[in-house]
């Protein structure tokens, strides 16, 4: 994980407010990583290239939580304010999919364990079940637009409705997002990248489990919010 | 002029102007491009401030191309509401938003960690783009007619979010993860810092703005009922339905647009604050606090808004904790203009044009400031105070962010363009428009005043003055737009016609983008090519020789001869200090 050294560097300062040197005269019997040899050194960030891209997805996922929020934030004021709110049934497939997002995740896991362990071929395959998992998770929600829309249910018949075709297709988007980015691991060749297939896979997991999170987040959600 | 030699000494021209191909990815130039829409949209945006103030003073008058634009408004009043919002939107997110933070930020935050470029360079180029395509979006939606261009804008805006967004996680990233060896956080320029806490901000705060875009625009092609009354409507009366739905939407945008201010502020906090101690000559005064307090207009600036969010505007107490909130913004803010005039202190300053305009930006600061106490107070105000908001609000956020967004050129331009602004013109420039946003934006506070204070019964006198002092602001704004005018002359005729300057650290400032060994630009040494050994703002009051220490330097000119006794270090530069203020 990403953040290792920025609490060292926290705590570097509060040694430095402490000792009431301040950055802008180093105490000379303190090192303080001047040239690098001092126990607060940094590593080199060429030497682990694939740490912008664990620190990048989390701050990514900071960001997706502030835009999923601000939309709770409405679904909750407009569930309180609306006297005449039809509550919406969902419709029982979205559990289906729910299991089969988990299962995803579980999978990846699985292949990222056996990846630790040097199998790249059982990798592969287990990764692309998952890619396949997320795949049908994406499908199983079209089924579940069909069958409001069968019932009659658009996207402006009700507002609970409204909230349901929102949620679902956003986070279908960002999925979307994941299911590109687990496709990239599975298949690119990275004999030649600068980083490793494990960190690649490292990065694209924490983003997949995310997602899944978030998922099961909006549906109780709906599900409790109806 | 004395300077630092670098090891390897200068090779001259580099090669960063000749490929300006459209994937270029370089993170100067498109913080350079970044510089220029801005530039564009500033000029664009003053012009139409320009058309709505002459529309103020004579309604009637006919500006022949204007009037043609405007004619497809059947409603003149309409017309007018789209050129606020065109001046609004240009300003805001073009300006303010994209040039503090994506212009100087992605040309001089990667330079001042020492790093070669932003962590995700092809990210920067996708968001530099969407930032194109947001502006094509915002623009062209004044041309089509009223019902598509605003689809066409909150789409453009949401592009802009989008853009914004990956722009702040690249740069927190790189701030996180590429500082070069020795550069811990404390010894982080202001300016990297206040980017940092800005990126931070911005990114909680577009996602908002990027969710009630969602639903807007959802709204408007797919019929859905976020913001539509008729969900209400079969249960309520029409009235109270449409004010909730009118509720939702402005809680959303004010969630954003409350923090947008600080955002637009913040990295004019870290310019002014390094340009202050810069040509004072003089450390930051408490660089540590003024941290602390860069962090805490962060965290008050993202609270504002959440106190917004989460306290029903139904429940009487929100008024009050938003209005407190609002108010302890005021903590860290005057902690930062302490600083400053800490910094100030007995300083010997060198009055150049960049000075001049970091100056007017604490001046324009403070004076809006103390206007922003009466807001907060009054808790919204009623529609009376128009006047009085849009004097506080152009002030505060409109012309002091541009001047710290001057000051900051005129620092940087050596090292952008490797020549200088022509400084008395600049010092001419500069004097005009303090002078003209003064007696264009106080005199807005007066009407806003008179307006809510002023008894009915003086009602004809206060019209007629009323239109005095509405037609001094116009002729203000002429006058203060002209003498843009020289700006703009001075900073073509320096690109085109002035010479080179061969000092490459012309204001001998310390952070690395001055200090940097050549090769760093021409590419052959790698990321750990710079060690950082000391803070950013090493001034010393010397007698002789050099007063500063640059970051990668080791041995600062006064340790050399000091070596021997460590301990002087903290004593010896305060015994001359009293004689040297007696000669100044």
């Amino acid at each position: 994980m990403p953040g290792s050294t920025f609490v060292e560097e926290i705590e570097l300062i509060l040694e430095d407010i402490s000792g009431g040197g301040g950055g802008k005269h180093p105490p000379p019997d303190r090192d303080g990583g001047d040239d690098g040899s001092g126990r607060h050194r940094r590593p080199n960030p060429q030497a682990n290239p694939s740490r912008r891209y664990a620190t990048a997805i989390v701050l990514a996922m900071i960001s997706i939580v502030m835009f999923f929020m601000g939309m709770v934030a409405a679904f909750i004021f407009l569930r309180s304010t609306n006297h005449n709110w039809v509550a919406l049934r969902l419709p029982g497939i979205v559990w289906i999919n729910t299991i089969v997002l988990i299962g995803s995740s579980a999978v990846i896991e699985l292949a990222r364990k056996r990846l630790g362990a040097g199998g790249t071929e059982q990798f592969r395959k287990l990764w692309t079940v998952a890619t396949g998992l997320g795949l049908l998770f994406l499908a199983g929600q079209l089924v579940a637009w069909r069958e409001l829309l069968t019932e009659g249910l658009h996207v402006w018949s009700t507002q609970a409705a409204s909230f349901f075709y929102i949620f679902t297709a956003l986070h279908g988007v960002h999925l979307t997002g994941g299911i590109c980015a687990l496709l990239y691991v599975g298949f690119r060749k990275f004999e030649f990248a600068r980083v490793s297939r494990s960190a690649a896979a490292e990065v694209a997991s924490y983003y997949w489990h995310f997602m899944d999170g978030l998922w099961i987040f909006l549906l109780l959600l709906l599900y409790l919010g109806k | 002029m004395g300077t630092y030699e670098n090891d390897q000494g200068s090779s001259g021209a580099t090669p960063r102007f000749l490929s300006r191909a459209l994937f270029q990815s370089d993170h100067r130039v498109i913080g350079q491009r970044y510089l220029w829409l801005a530039l564009g949209s500033v000029l664009a945006g003053m012009f139409l401030s320009l058309l709505m103030r002459l529309h103020v003073v004579w309604p009637d008058a006919q500006i022949p191309l204007v009037s043609l634009l405007l004619s497809r408004y059947g409603d003149p009043s309409e017309g007018y509401t789209a050129l606020t919002l065109l001046h609004g939107s240009l300003m805001v997110f073009f300006v303010l938003t994209a040039a503090p933070q994506a212009g100087f930020g992605n040309y001089f935050l990667p330079l001042q960690i020492g790093a070669r470029g932003l962590a995700l360079p092809r990210l920067n180029l996708l968001s530099w783009w969407l930032t194109v395509a947001s502006f094509v979006g915002v623009v062209a939606s004044f041309f089509v007619s009223p019902a598509q261009g605003l689809s066409l804008w909150t789409a453009s805006v949401a592009l802009f979010c989008v853009g914004a967004l990956l722009t702040s996680i690249n740069f927190t990233v790189t701030a996180l993860d590429f500082r070069t060896k020795g550069m811990t956080l404390p010894r982080l320029p202001l300016t990297v810092w206040a980017w940092s806490v800005n990126a931070i901000l911005s990114m909680l705060i577009f996602s908002i703005l990027l969710g009630a875009c969602a639903f807007l625009l959802s709204d408007r092609f797919f019929g859905s009922h976020f913001f539509s009354p008729l969900a209400l409507l079969s249960g309520q009366n029409g009235p109270v339905a449409t004010k909730t739905v009118l509720s939702l939407w402005q809680r959303l945008f004010w969630f954003f647009a409350q923090s947008e201010v600080y955002v637009a502020i913040l990295p004019c906090f870290g310019i002014v604050s390094h340009l202050l101690s810069t040509f004072a000559r003089k450390p930051v005064w408490r660089e540590r606090v003024a941290v602390l307090a860069l962090c805490g207009v962060g965290v008050f600036g993202f609270c504002v808004w959440g106190q917004h969010m989460f306290t029903s505007g139904l429940n009487p107490w929100s008024p009050l904790i938003f209005s407190v909130l609002a108010s302890s913004l005021g903590i860290p803010a005057s902690v930062l203009v302490v600083s400053w005039f800490g910094t100030l202190w007995k300083a010997k300053l060198q009055l150049n044009t960049a000075t001049l305009f970091a100056l007017g930006f604490v001046a324009l600061f403070i004076s809006g400031g103390v206007s922003g106490i009466f807001l907060a107070r009054r808790a919204g105000g009623g529609p009376a105070s128009n006047d009085f908001v849009t004097g506080h609000f152009h002030l505060v956020m409109g012309v002091a962010a541009t001047f710290a967004l001057l000051a900051a050129l005129f620092f940087w331009f050596p090292e952008m363009f490797g020549r200088r602004l022509h400084e008395p013109l600049g010092k001419w420039h500069f004097w005009l428009t303090f002078a003209g946003v003064n007696c264009v934006f106080l005199p807005m506070h007066w009407l806003g005043a008179m307006s809510r204070y002023g008894q009915p019964s003086g009602a004809g006198a206060s019209v007629s003055l009323n239109g005095g002092v509405s037609a001094l602001i116009t002729t203000a704004t002429l006058v203060t737009v002209a003498a843009q005018g020289l700006f703009i002359f001075n900073f073509f005729w320096t690109i085109l016609r002035q010479q080179n300057c061969a000092d490459r650290n012309p204001w001998l400032a310390t952070t690395l983008e001055w200090n940097k060994p050549s090769t760093v630009d021409a590419g052959t040494a790698d990321d750990a090519g710079v060690a950082v050994y000391r803070g950013a703002y090493e001034f010393r009051n010397v007698a002789s020789g050099l007063d500063f220490a640059p970051q990668n330097v080791k041995q600062a000119p006064w340790e050399a001869d000091a070596s021997m006794n460590a301990r002087d270090l903290h004593g010896s530069p305060q015994v001359n200090e009293p004689q040297k203020h007696q000669t100044t």
